[in-house]
């Protein structure tokens, strides 16, 4: 119909009807689309409805986001205060090792150039140390604890000759090698024991003294050293001093012997008869000429002693008829102080070597000392053993007088030494005849020794070895 | 006839005193002042006896002993002689008895008496 209306409204030819009629389809089309129109608006409004309650579920995610922000804002602020905090301590910390790092680098760094300093110090010192030993007046090796040579300075390579030889670092059978070294090692072995200042004479003009010993570490011991001291020059002085002594001695003997010999010829009665009053004085001269005469002798045996020439021959003899001789030869002096001898001895006590002349000045003095210094009315006990296992024997003579005083005690042996309490009791004595005594004993192999109790009883003692064969010097 | 002894002693008073107790106890007595004039006297009078010093002029004692033993004559090399000394080490002493002395006394030891007795032994 509506085809036909739209014709008809072309052509511009309607009828009533057909206005009717287009009435009728207006309307009904109007409603058509009122309908529309409201079922649009519904549906219009639903959806109105429907994006409200969206928009409202919007705002309301929309509040929750905002709220879920504020918590995770304030949640990331803390995280984020804290985080700057540990980083903050991070850095303080880092910050702070950073700054230990950098003391204990420079500590490093200080302990570093301390070290250098002391290295540079302690090479200089030992440098120092061994500029010293190279420059000793006296020579000087030292080995370690295998023997082997860790150094040998300036003064130890000319005394045995080794200038040019290399010699550092070489064992003790390598250097026994050496015919320079052979007296060396004559002296200390080839494990260098320890000696102290003994004498050689590496040539006639230069005569040195050699002492070794252990260098101790920390209680261990590191190695050895060996200390060559030229004594050249106090050999010569010595040796003029003895010499001068000697002769001296010998020069004033003689004299000495002129006197003995005239007032003993007029003592015997060859120059005719005197009266008792000029024999008892020369009787007083002839005794003061003895007393000289035992001091030059003590004064020449003294020398000799110290020339090293002393022990000169050896004799085999009966040590107990020495005794007897110088007993009967001191009964002079036995009888003015009513002293009594009492001679115990063993049986069979053998013969032995010895200087003859030295044992009878060594009795004579130990005698003549026994009987200067005890008291009067007293008995003087000498004793003569013979001792099997130790192969010697030993004598022993004892008084009972003065005594030795205890702390003069270390030094009786020493020369010219006197005590006290001797001085007062015999104003005539040279102090030598027990350095006499020591040196004359221990030249022979013995040894010599005391007990004393002032006022009391004083023993001495000695021992001599014994020996099969005669030595000669 | 008395027995002959030579003295060579350069001490005059040593010399004198021992001369005086060897006459007075019957001996001859020649002397000598240095071991030169002694080695001659012991060749021209041959003595029965020598006490000889060491320390002297010209010759010594030791270079007296020496010439003595050096001699082919046997009776001069069998003249006992005795040394009379100052000194006495024992390597003088040592080296006298090598040479064949009788006896070595040290003066300052033996007095002119003893020297006799010594005398008196060995001659």
């Amino acid at each position: 119909m509506t085809a036909i209306i739209n014709d008809k409204f072309k052509k511009d030819i309607f009828s009533y009807e057909d206005v009717e009629n287009i009435k009728k389809i207006h309307k009904k089309e109007i409603n058509k689309l009122s309908k529309l129109l409201i079922s649009r608006d519904l549906e219009l409004e639903k959806i109105n409805e429907n994006l409200d309650i969206k928009l409202l579920q919007l705002e309301e995610s929309n509040k929750k986001m905002e709220d879920n922000k504020d918590v995770l804002a304030i949640r990331l602020n803390a995280k984020t205060k804290q985080l700057k905090e540990i980083i903050d301590d991070l850095d303080e910390k880092v910050k702070r090792r950073t700054k230990k790092l950098e003391d204990s680098q420079k500590a490093l760094i200080d302990m570093l150039q301390d070290l250098k300093k002391a290295k540079s110090k302690e090479k200089e010192e030992k440098e120092k140390t061994l500029a010293i030993i190279n420059n000793l007046s006296d020579g000087l090796l030292m080995f370690d604890n295998k023997n082997k040579l860790l150094i040998a300075n300036t003064e130890a390579k000319k005394f045995l000759n080794l200038d040019k030889k290399e010699i550092i670092g070489k064992s003790v059978s390598e250097l026994f090698e050496f015919p320079d070294m052979k007296f060396f090692f004559d002296i200390v072995g080839k494990d260098i024991k320890e000696v102290f200042r003994k004498e050689f004479a590496i040539k006639k003009n230069l005569i040195i003294e050699i002492s070794t010993a252990s260098i101790i570490k920390d209680n261990r011991r590191v190695g050895k050293f060996a200390l060559f001291h030229d004594i050249t020059r106090e050999k010569t002085v010595q040796k003029l001093k003895n010499e001068f002594v000697s002769i001296a001695a010998h020069q004033l003997r003689t004299p000495l012997s002129a006197i003995k010999w005239t007032l003993t010829t007029i003592l015997d009665g060859d120059l005719g008869e005197m009266n008792k009053e000029q024999k008892k004085y020369l009787q007083k001269s002839n005794l003061s000429n003895e007393r000289m005469i035992s001091l030059v002798n003590d004064l020449l045996n003294l020398s000799r002693i110290e020339e090293g020439k002393y022990i000169q021959i050896k004799n085999f003899l009966k040590i107990e008829d020495i005794i007897n001789e110088v007993i009967v030869d001191e009964e002079v002096k036995t009888k003015k102080k009513n002293i009594i001898f009492k001679f115990k001895k063993d049986n069979n006590i053998p013969d032995i070597s010895v200087d003859k002349e030295k044992i009878i000045l060594l009795i004579q003095n130990l005698i003549e000392n026994a009987i200067n210094y005890c008291y009067e009315n007293t008995k003087i006990y000498i004793n003569l053993m013979g001792n099997k296992t130790k192969n010697e024997i030993q004598f022993s003579i004892t008084n009972t007088g003065i005594g030795i005083p205890e702390e003069l005690k270390n030094r009786i042996f020493t020369k010219f030494f006197r005590a006290d309490n001797a001085v007062k009791t015999e104003t005539i004595g040279t102090g030598l005849g027990l350095y006499i005594n020591k040196n004359i004993v221990e030249s022979h192999g013995g040894k010599i020794w005391f007990e004393s109790e002032e006022k009391k009883d004083t023993t001495f003692y000695f021992t001599l070895p014994i020996k099969n064969k005669v030595e000669e010097f | 006839m008395n027995k002959r002894i030579l003295i060579i002693e350069d001490e005059e008073i040593l010399l004198n005193l021992i001369k005086k107790k060897l006459i007075d106890n019957g001996y001859e007595v020649l002397t000598a002042m240095n071991g030169k004039d002694g080695f001659d006297l012991i060749k021209q009078e041959n003595p029965d006896l020598v006490l000889l010093d060491v320390i002297m002029p010209i010759l010594d004692g030791f270079e007296v002993m020496e010439s003595m033993n050096k001699t082919s004559d046997f009776n001069l090399k069998n003249i006992p002689v005795i040394i009379i000394s100052n000194s006495g080490q024992p390597i003088e002493i040592d080296r006298a008895i090598k040479m064949g002395v009788k006896d070595y006394l040290i003066k300052t030891t033996f007095d002119p008496t003893e020297i006799l007795e010594k005398v008196n032994k060995h001659i």
